[in-house]
């Protein structure tokens, strides 16, 4: 007969075994256990321990194989972040370059001539020592319109050591860059004046940058395998989690209800009776 | 029913594609398992078997049932072999990144047919023009680079990856099998007591 004695003693077994379990994870280290971080350089390590502690606090393991899945969870999940990043750097990596290019072709004076100016102020700065910096802005101002005299008094003064035109095409490229960096940020006035000049161009962002995407298949390709590889590993360990907790809790229902069908009060004894009357 | 003639097909084909022929493709062969040892077992490895015992021994916990042992030390064999191949996974991946001249096999070739062209149109005594000087001493970087590191060790990458395969499949039916004891034990030990 199963008495509610003996079942309170299977309470306290039970209490005192999951005691033990658990004096013992809490000795296990599982980072240091299965392996340090698979981090690489420039990823953050704190992002990854705080990603190990949300997992832990979510699944609450029960066992060391918990921990072990958990941490192939954890490992797997940042790997598919990694080649997530990957792949969305690399294409904004691409469209920008795209974007820049399109720029550098597509740009006039009026856009660069503010930074064409302060480089031609600059250079003629240096040569001019006995001259006001308003002298070189001015003269530089001219240049930048390519007026003719101006154009000539500038090489006078250079002495043929630089060319107007390469000048004029480095502003412009540098502009391009910053333009593109701009539209990365989303800057609205960037945004405005881009969406300007491609529509005059008679093209768009997408079109300009399909063809260097298309350069970028196999790797996006690459990318995405090694996504999906790691993707079904996590949602297997996770499985495996969910297997685990079903057998579990299956195991712990049986047993409830093997206690259950033995269970029996025990009858108070006619003394006990009148004692609590 | 298969017609002898094609039987006979069949086998000769079998014969003729069956592994390296020349002795440079067998030699090579000959050192595929030596590369990450990891076809290797943990057990012919000291220091790995003594790993293996003292993590068997913590799966196993407080319980001293015998049964439990196999069980364990399987599921501790197959993580510390996959622990040894994402170790040599991640060693792909992170020396070439951590490298600040690395420079991906297929920009090496183009830079030296780049060279061989300029030196068979011009003088080598002349300096080289910037824009090809810029393009020799480029190097890949940020996502570029790591994209250039996974082309170049695609081959190392999926070889990996099949033992990785195989040694969570090995896991899995290692844990369902430390599991499905365990279970078995509880059940003898609750009818005990009953």
């Amino acid at each position: 007969v199963f008495t509610v004695t003996k079942r309170a003693d299977l309470h306290s077994k039970a209490n005192s075994k999951t005691g033990t379990k658990t004096s013992a994870l809490a000795m296990v280290q599982p980072l240091a256990l299965f392996g340090s971080p698979a981090l690489l350089a420039g990823e953050d390590a704190a992002a990854y321990h705080q990603l190990v502690s949300r997992f832990r606090a979510a699944i609450n393991p029960v066992d060391i194989i918990d921990e072990m899945l958990i941490a192939d969870v954890v490992a797997l999940e940042w790997e598919v972040l990694r080649w997530r990043r990957l792949k969305a750097e690399l294409m904004r990596m691409r469209e920008l370059k795209a974007l820049q290019d399109f720029l550098s072709n597509h740009l006039y004076l009026k856009h660069y001539r503010k930074s064409f100016v302060e480089d031609l102020t600059e250079i003629l700065q240096d040569y001019l020592e006995d001259q006001t910096e308003d002298d070189a802005r001015t003269l530089a101002h001219k240049c930048a319109e390519l007026e003719p005299d101006a154009v000539n008094k500038f090489n006078q003064i250079v002495a043929g050591n630089f060319n107007i035109t390469e000048i004029r095409e480095t502003a412009r490229v540098f502009k391009a860059e910053e333009l593109a960096q701009d539209y990365a940020r989303r800057k609205p006035s960037t945004i405005k004046l881009i969406s300007k000049l491609l529509a005059w161009a008679d093209t768009s962002i997408d079109a300009l940058t399909l063809e260097p995407l298309v350069e970028e298949l196999d790797n996006i390709e690459r990318i995405d395998r090694l996504t999906t590889i790691a993707e079904t590993r996590r949602n297997a360990m996770l499985r495996e989690i969910d297997r685990r907790r079903a057998v579990l809790s299956e195991a712990l229902r049986r047993q409830v209800q093997e206690v259950e069908g033995e269970f029996k009060v025990v009858e108070k004894t006619p003394a006990e009776a009148k004692n609590a009357a | 029913v298969t017609s002898e003639r094609k039987i006979r097909a069949n086998r000769a084909n079998a014969r003729a594609s069956t592994g390296p022929k020349t002795a440079h493709g067998r030699s090579h062969a000959a050192r595929n398992a030596l590369r990450h040892a990891l076809s290797l077992p943990v057990y012919s490895d000291p220091l790995l078997s003594e790993e293996v015992e003292a993590f068997a021994r913590q799966i196993i916990g407080t319980d001293a049932n015998p049964e439990m042992h196999e069980p364990a030390r399987r599921v501790a064999e197959a993580q510390i072999d996959l622990r040894r191949v994402r170790h040599a996974r991640h060693q792909i991946l992170s020396q070439p990144l951590s490298d600040p001249d690395y420079e991906s096999e297929v920009m090496l070739r183009k830079k030296s047919a780049l060279v061989l062209r300029y030196a068979r149109r011009f003088d080598l005594s002349m300096p080289m023009p910037d824009d090809v000087m810029e393009i020799l001493s480029s190097k890949p970087q940020g996502p570029y680079k790591f994209a250039a590191i996974l082309a170049d060790k695609a081959r190392e990458l999926l070889a990996l990856d099949r033992y990785e395969r195989r040694a969570l499949s090995r896991r899995k039916f290692a844990i369902r099998a430390f599991d499905a004891v365990s279970r078995r034990n509880l059940r003898i030990e609750a009818a005990l007591q009953t």
